[in-house]
C-alpha cells in the first residue's frame, strides 16, 4: 500500500495488488520438510491449535507423568535428605514406572493420530507430492512422537534430577551429576523411542484411530498379560519378560544405570538384544506397510 | 528452473509400468511440452501411474523420465520442492482452516515460514477465497475445496503443477472458472501445467498440448491445433418435423443419391457428410433438405475433436 504521511491526502491511497510473486529464496529441502511435519504433527498429538476437547487428554497425562516427580521433590524439600533411610525416594530409572499406566494409554490413544489422522484425511498423498520421501515422512513421524513421549518420559526426571540437587540429594560431584543426567536422556529417549515405534507400527494397519488404539493397547497390555500368565500360572521362566513391551523398555532403563531393575533374574545382554528385537520388529512392519503407501 | 527447460519439461522414452501381469504404460515416448499440457484418457488409461512416476513415487519397470531436467528416481525430493500437485480425493483434514493447510504444505515444499504464511494468503485471494482463508476446510464446499487444492499446488512457487481431475464434481460455473483460473496460472505467471483429466471438452478448452492415453499407450500427443480443427466434409444437424414423417431419412437418401457418404448413429440427427469439397457437400445438403421438406439446425464445416482420436484408437 502506498505509504500515507500524516498530512498527505487519502485521495493518493492505492490498494496494493501483490498478485502471485515468483520465489528466489532458498528452500529449505528434505530437512525443512521433515521438521515442518514433524512440528506439525506434535502440535496435532498435543491438542495445540485444535478444539479444546482436543488438549483434555494429552494435559492430564501430562500432569500424570510430572505429578511423582513433584510430590517425591515436595518431600524430599520437606522432610530433608534422609527420607525413610532412602527407602522411599525411587531412583532415576524408577521415577518413570509410577505413571506408566498413563504413559501406556497415551502411548495407545494419543500417538496413533500421527499416522492414522493422514491416511484418512489424504495428506499422505500431499506429503509425498513433497521434498518428503516415504522413508523421511516416517522418520518425522517417530521424531514428533518419540519428542511428545519425551515429555513425559524424560522431562519428569531430569526435573527431580534438578529438585534433588536443589535439595541437596542429588549425585555426588559434577562428574556423578552429569553421568546421571547422560543416563536420563539416554534411557529416556530409548525408551521413547521403542514406544513410539510400536505405536506406530500398531496405528499403520488401520484408518480408524480407534482401531489403531485398541490394537495399540491390546498388543502392549496384552502381551503383558500373557506373559504374566505363563509365569505366574505356568512356572514359565523368567526370560518371557522379553516379550512384554512394557516392561522390557523400562527394565533396559534400568540397566543403563547400571541398576538390577525389576527382572534380576534376567541378564543383562538378553534385556538388551530383546529391546532391539522390538526396534526391528516395530520398525520392519511399520515400513512393510508404508513401502508402496501413497503412490 | 523452469526457466532452463527449453524443450521438454517432462520426457519420458521407452516408459512401461507393469504390475503383476498387468501393463499400465507401454513403451510411452512422451514430450510434455511449456505452456497447459492435457493428459486424456479414460479411468484405467494410465494417467494416475503416469503421474506417480513423474513425481518419483513410482520406478518404471523400463524406460526413462526426465522431469524439469532432472531424474525424479534419483533427485526426487530436489524435483518435488519445485512441482505442485493437486491431488483427485477432495479429502482434508476437516478441522483445519485453509490458510493454516495451505501454509503448512508451501512451508513443507521448502518455503520459510514467514513466507509461506504470506503465500498461503496470496495463493488463496488468488483463486477466489480470500474472504474465506480462515474458514475450516470441513465448512468448504466442493468448488471451494478444489479451489483449495489448486492454492496449495501453486504456493510454493513451482515450476510445474500436476493436477488429477481438477473439476470432478463442480458444477458448469465452478468448472468454467476452475478452468480459466488454471489456463491463468500458466499464461500470466509462467507455471507450466499437466492436466489429468477424462473430460475431453475441457481439455480441448484450455490445453495447448495434449498426451492422449489409452489402455497404457500413447495415441496421439502433440500441439492441440494439430491434432483437432476442420477436417475434410461438412457436419449437420437437422431438426425433427412432427408433420413430414422422416424427413431425416429422406435427407439422407438424397444425399447417398448424389454420391456422398453419411456418417451417423442410428436415430440421431447430426451426420457428417463426406465425399466432396465442402462447397459442393454444402449444396448437395441445401438441395436435399429443400427436397424432403426438412428444417436445418445447423451446418458447419466438420471439425476433429479429441473424441475422434480415440474412435480411431478403437478401430
Amino acid at each position: 500500500m502506498t505509504s500515507t504521511g500524516a498530512g498527505d491526502s487519502t485521495d493518493h491511497a492505492e490498494i496494493l495488488d501483490r498478485g502471485y510473486r515468483r520465489f528466489d529464496g532458498r528452500r529449505s529441502g528434505v530437512a525443512g520438510a521433515m521438521r515442518s511435519v514433524a512440528w506439525h504433527t506434535t502440535r496435532s498429538v498435543l491438542g495445540l491449535g485444535r478444539k479444546a476437547r482436543h488438549k483434555v487428554f494429552p494435559v492430564v497425562v501430562v500432569v500424570i507423568a510430572f505429578l511423582p516427580a513433584v510430590i517425591f521433590i515436595g518431600l524430599t524439600l520437606i522432610l530433608g535428605n534422609d527420607l525413610f533411610d532412602g527407602e522411599l525416594v525411587p531412583e532415576f530409572w524408577e521415577l518413570p514406572r509410577n505413571s506408566i499406566a498413563a504413559t501406556v494409554l497415551f502411548v495407545g490413544l494419543v500417538a496413533p493420530e500421527a499416522l492414522v489422522r493422514d491416511r484418512r484425511d489424504g495428506m499422505l498423498s500431499l506429503y509425498l507430492s513433497t521434498p518428503l520421501t516415504r522413508l523421511t515422512y516416517l522418520l518425522s513421524k517417530i521424531a514428533s512422537v518419540t519428542g511428545v513421549l519425551s515429555i513425559i518420559v524424560v522431562a519428569p526426571t531430569i526435573m527431580y534430577l534438578l529438585g534433588l540437587t536443589f535439595a541437596s540429594a542429588g549425585p555426588d560431584g559434577f562428574r556423578d551429576w552429569m553421568l546421571a543426567l547422560v543416563r536420563i536422556l539416554v534411557s529416556g529417549i530409548a525408551v521413547s523411542v521403542l514406544y513410539a515405534l510400536i505405536s506406530l507400527a500398531c496405528s499403520s494397519v488401520t484408518d480408524r484411530r480407534a482401531f489403531a488404539s485398541v490394537s495399540v493397547i491390546m498388543i502392549m497390555f496384552g502381551l503383558l498379560t500373557i506373559v504374566d500368565i505363563l509365569i505366574g500360572s505356568a512356572d514359565g521362566s523368567e526370560y518371557l519378560r522379553l516379550l512384554d513391551p512394557i516392561n522390557i523398555p523400562l527394565e533396559m532403563s534400568a540397566r543403563i544405570f547400571g541398576a538390577d531393575g525389576v527382572y534380576p533374574e534376567i541378564a543383562t545382554a538378553p534385556v538388551y538384544l530383546a529391546n532391539l528385537g522390538w526396534f526391528v520388529v516395530a520398525a520392519s512392519a511399520l515400513w512393510l506397510r508404508y513401502r508402496k503407501a501413497g503412490a | 528452473m523452469g526457466d532452463d527447460v527449453a524443450v521438454g519439461v517432462i520426457t519420458a522414452t521407452g516408459l512401461s509400468m507393469v504390475f503383476g501381469q498387468q501393463r499400465a504404460l507401454d513403451a510411452l515416448d512422451v514430450t510434455v511440452q511449456p505452456g497447459v499440457t492435457g493428459l486424456v484418457g479414460a479411468n484405467g488409461a494410465g494417467k494416475t501411474t503416469f503421474m506417480s512416476i513423474v513425481l518419483g513415487l513410482r520406478a518404471p519397470t523400463v524406460g526413462v523420465v526426465e522431469v524439469l531436467g532432472l531424474d525424479p528416481m534419483r533427485q526426487g525430493a530436489e524435483l518435488r520442492s519445485h512441482v505442485g500437485y493437486g491431488p483427485e480425493r477432495n479429502i482434508f483434514p476437516e478441522d483445519m482452516p485453509a490458510s493454516d493447510f495451505v501454509k503448512h504444505l508451501a512451508e513443507v515444499r521448502g518455503m520459510p515460514r514467514s513466507e509461506a504464511r504470506s503465500r498461503a494468503s496470496d495463493a488463496l485471494w488468488l483463486v477466489g477465497l480470500g474472504e474465506e482463508r480462515f474458514r475450516a476446510l470441513g465448512t468448504m464446499s466442493t468448488g471451494q475445496r478444489q479451489r483449495v487444492k489448486l492454492a496449495q499446488a501453486i504456493a510454493a512457487d513451482p515450476s510445474l503443477i500436476l493436477l488429477d481431475e481438477p473439476t470432478d464434481g463442480l458444477d458448469p460455473v465452478q468448472r468454467d472458472e476452475m478452468l480459466a483460473l488454471i489456463k491463468q496460472i500458466s499464461s500470466e505467471y509462467g507455471i507450466d501445467v499437466l492436466l489429468s483429466s477424462h473430460l475431453l471438452e475441457e481439455v480441448e478448452r484450455i490445453c495447448d498440448h495434449v498426451v492422449a492415453l489409452d489402455a497404457g499407450r500413447l495415441i496421439a500427443q502433440g500441439r492441440l491445433v494439430d491434432l483437432i480443427g476442420d477436417v475434410e466434409g461438412v457436419t449437420i444437424e437437422l431438426a425433427d418435423i412432427a408433420d413430414v414423417p422422416d424427413s431425416v431419412g429422406a435427407v439422407i437418401g438424397r444425399l447417398h443419391a448424389a454420391g456422398l457418404e453419411v456418417r451417423h448413429e442410428p436415430e440421431a440427427f447430426v451426420m457428417d457428410v463426406l465425399g466432396a469439397s465442402a462447397d459442393d457437400i454444402a449444396d448437395a445438403v441445401r438441395d436435399a433438405i429443400a427436397d424432403s421438406s426438412a428444417r436445418v439446425r445447423r451446418i458447419e464445416p466438420r471439425r476433429r475433436r479429441l473424441e475422434d482420436l480415440f474412435e480411431a484408437a478403437a478401430l
